[in-house]
């Protein structure tokens, strides 16, 4: 197996909710990818067909923006010290900017 | 300054008493005032020889105060359209009674002519108290005694008239003296929580009905103008009150807690509520939400309106229901089907009952029957299975008329779990049902559970801002850290909130520094941070007092057993218990309490005399 397909070889389930929902037209996708954060949300905007879903993540820097929770498998970003390496079966969930009581 | 209206229902006996700038200065109003004069009842009592604790509850000698603040029903401030409710003891707790409540009637009692109503004594027949335009008036009645929520509301706004015309009453539920009844204003808004509902039913006071066109001033028009500007700026443009609470109110919360694996399931066997897309807010606004109706002068507008077409839980018209009553009637119950939610909620509204408190018992209830240990003949064929919708919604309603095992329920959670020999079983504080959070999956929440004076609550303090949604800032919600901090400045500053009188949403969008900003104008006084976070330290701290007269202290700043033993099953927090002792300890040591009992050196500090 050549590299690019082993880096290829994680499938990971991308959750979207409130908003992002109507904008981008699914709840959640399967998709396979680098195991990187960026590769899963652009491999998921190639399959939702619509390349917005990135900056829906990452900023115009490339970082993962400030005003997204974003959650893998349940645990935000923020607190993840280090680098995120995707595993086949993870679940990352993005939220819009929500709150409540 | 405003007026105080003292009403002795025992007497029938009113009085009108100007409000102290002096005790504002230092109290606000709202919260803090009624908090400052609950105190004086308490020393009162003492000095005619009664023991705090000797005061009944449902007795005439408990006193209910309706206070707003300076930020109540001044046009521009941010959602100014609330009032605070406070009586000496809870019937479902027997600590000190509190609860906050939205809709017109907090604006419109300002309006009205009076700042605060003092309830004393309690009426030989049912009466409710009128407040027009500066004259108050008790009058009977009789005819409204036994009337649900919605027809006391309208029978008596339409009897006034008026343009700014309000009713906060009670539904069966009050009158029945259920410990989780509460008084509702607005048909649909409720000053929920501690049982305040029977307080004002055994006064035999049905309801309050406020009208009137008197203006409210503020002290420096100028400065409040830009500060208000600036301030409702600020909330437009902030994600969570400029568009998130707006387009799917409190309900949203579902998935992103149940997401964090803190989303309190089967009465919090376990945080993960696997039908938690059924009963979302994304899934609520694609079925049955069918509009939006905001608080008196509020821009975020979360209140929601729903109707269910058809089915079993038809109802052409409802309002709600918001997270907290979604996650207790449903998550904490089981039940998946979002219909019967919405009708049980109906029903809470209807009858006047917390659905808090209310979901939370049946869900208490479900445990119990599951472990076998209520005799069946006790139920009366009533399924009391987890997941049971159509015994879910039939509780709530057997609940307020206390009708065959509704009258367990109506004692809330702790009493029945006491009843039927399995204390360990009522998720509750200091007698009070906990709110929508797994403290296990949120450890500073747990801190603030255990500390909050009026109980198990979650907008005494609301750390979840910080540990999950990451609103100012962001703290990992698995570590205990620095949480006894955060408990208290969330603490602090609800009492901040809660005394101006305006929304805690608001604290999305504003801090301290805004709200000083603002309430100077208002009030003409120049407030700064470190005074207003020392007001609600001050606040918290006389409150404090006042349960340690009642006989609460450190023993009573704790979790249910299940929380400190039982490690989450399954999801992020998987393996975690809360570790109370840790943060309690270092919560005592910042906030200059012993076992739970400030010092007299920090009553000193916060000048508090007592």
């Amino acid at each position: 197996m050549l590299v690019w397909e082993m880096q290829q070889s994680v499938v990971v389930t991308l959750k979207v909710f409130a908003t992002l929902r109507k904008k981008y037209g699914f709840r959640e996708i399967e998709v396979r990818c680098d195991g990187t954060l960026r590769g899963l949300v652009e491999e998921a905007a190639k399959a939702v067909g619509n390349p917005e879903l990135v900056y829906e993540v990452f900023d115009k820097d490339g970082k993962p923006r400030d005003d997204r929770i974003i959650m893998i498998n349940g645990r935000n970003l923020k607190d993840l010290k280090g680098r995120v390496e995707l595993k086949t079966g993870d679940v990352v969930a993005v939220f819009p900017p929500i709150a409540g009581g | 300054m405003g007026k105080i209206l003292k009403v002795d229902l025992s007497t029938e006996s009113i009085k009108v008493e100007k409000t102290s700038e002096e005790v504002a200065r230092k109290y606000l109003g709202g919260k803090g005032y009624a908090v400052y004069l609950i105190y004086q009842y308490l020393k009162e009592y003492e000095a005619k020889g009664i023991a705090p604790r000797d005061i009944d509850p449902l007795g005439p000698e408990n006193v209910l105060i309706f206070a707003t603040g300076p930020a109540t029903g001044v046009a521009g401030f941010p959602s100014p359209g609330r009032y605070h409710v406070m009586a000496i003891r809870s019937p479902l707790t027997g600590s000190i009674g509190s609860a906050n409540s939205g809709g017109d009637w907090g604006p419109f009692l300002k309006f009205a002519g009076y700042d605060i109503v003092i309830i004393e004594g309690a009426a030989d027949r049912p009466v409710y108290l009128s407040i027009v335009d500066g004259e108050a008036e008790i009058l009977d009645a009789s005819d409204l005694w036994g009337k649900n929520v919605f027809d006391t509301c309208r029978i008596l706004k339409k009897k006034v008239g008026g343009k700014n015309t309000s009713v906060a009453c009670i539904g069966p539920a009050g009158e029945n003296l259920v410990y989780i009844s509460c008084i509702m204003n607005d048909e649909h808004r409720a000053a929920g929580r501690t049982g305040l509902g029977a307080v004002m039913g055994s006064k035999l006071l049905k309801a309050i009905v406020v009208s009137g066109e008197q203006k409210v001033e503020v002290a420096r028009p100028d400065e409040y103008k830009k500060a208000s500007k600036e301030a409702l700026e600020k909330m437009r443009k902030h994600p969570v009150t400029g568009e998130g609470l707006p387009t799917y109110g409190t309900a949203i919360l579902v998935n992103i807690i149940n997401n964090g694996g803190l989303f309190p399931y089967k009465n919090w066997q376990t945080a993960i509520n696997p039908d938690a897309e059924a009963i979302s807010g994304e899934t609520l606004e694609k079925t049955y939400l069918i509009k939006r109706r905001p608080c008196w002068g509020c821009t975020i507008a979360c209140g929601r309106v729903t109707k269910v077409e058809k089915g079993p839980y038809q109802i052409l018209y409802s309002e709600g229901p918001e997270y907290e009553s979604i996650w207790a009637l449903g998550s904490a119950t089981g039940v998946k089907e979002l219909d019967a939610i919405v009708k049980a909620n109906h029903y809470c509204d209807e009858f006047g009952m917390d659905t808090i408190s209310m979901g939370s018992t049946i869900a208490a209830a479900m445990e119990l029957v599951e472990r076998g240990l209520i005799p069946e003949e006790e139920l009366q064929g009533l399924d009391l299975k987890f997941g049971n919708a159509a015994a879910m919604v039939e509780a709530v309603w057997r609940t307020a008329y206390k009708s065959g095992f509704g009258k367990y329920l109506a004692m809330g959670s702790k009493r029945l779990c006491e009843v039927f020999g399995a204390p360990e079983y009522s998720m509750s504080v200091k007698g009070l049902e906990m709110p929508a959070y797994d403290p296990r999956g949120a450890k500073g929440i747990g801190i603030e559970y255990a500390t909050a004076n009026r109980g198990g609550c979650h907008v005494t303090g609301y750390t979840i801002s910080v540990e999950v949604l990451g609103v100012p800032t962001k703290a990992d919600p698995l570590v205990t850290e620095n949480k006894a901090q955060l408990a208290i400045a969330t603490q602090n500053f609800a009492c901040v909130v809660n005394s101006t009188v305006n929304c805690l949403f608001t604290t999305f969008a504003l801090g301290a520094k805004d709200y000083a900003q603002l309430l100077s104008a208002v009030t003409g006084w120049d407030l700064d941070t470190e005074e207003l976070l020392r007001i609600g330290e001050r606040i918290y701290n006389l409150e404090r007092v006042m349960l340690n007269k009642l006989g609460f202290d450190g023993k009573d700043d704790v979790l249910p057993k299940r929380l400190l033993t039982e490690p989450l099953p399954e999801g992020p927090a998987k393996g975690h218990v809360v570790e109370l002792d840790v943060m309690k300890e270092e919560y005592y040591k910042l906030r200059g309490w012993v076992d739970g009992r400030p010092t007299p050196e920090k009553l000193k500090e916060l000048e508090i005399e007592l």
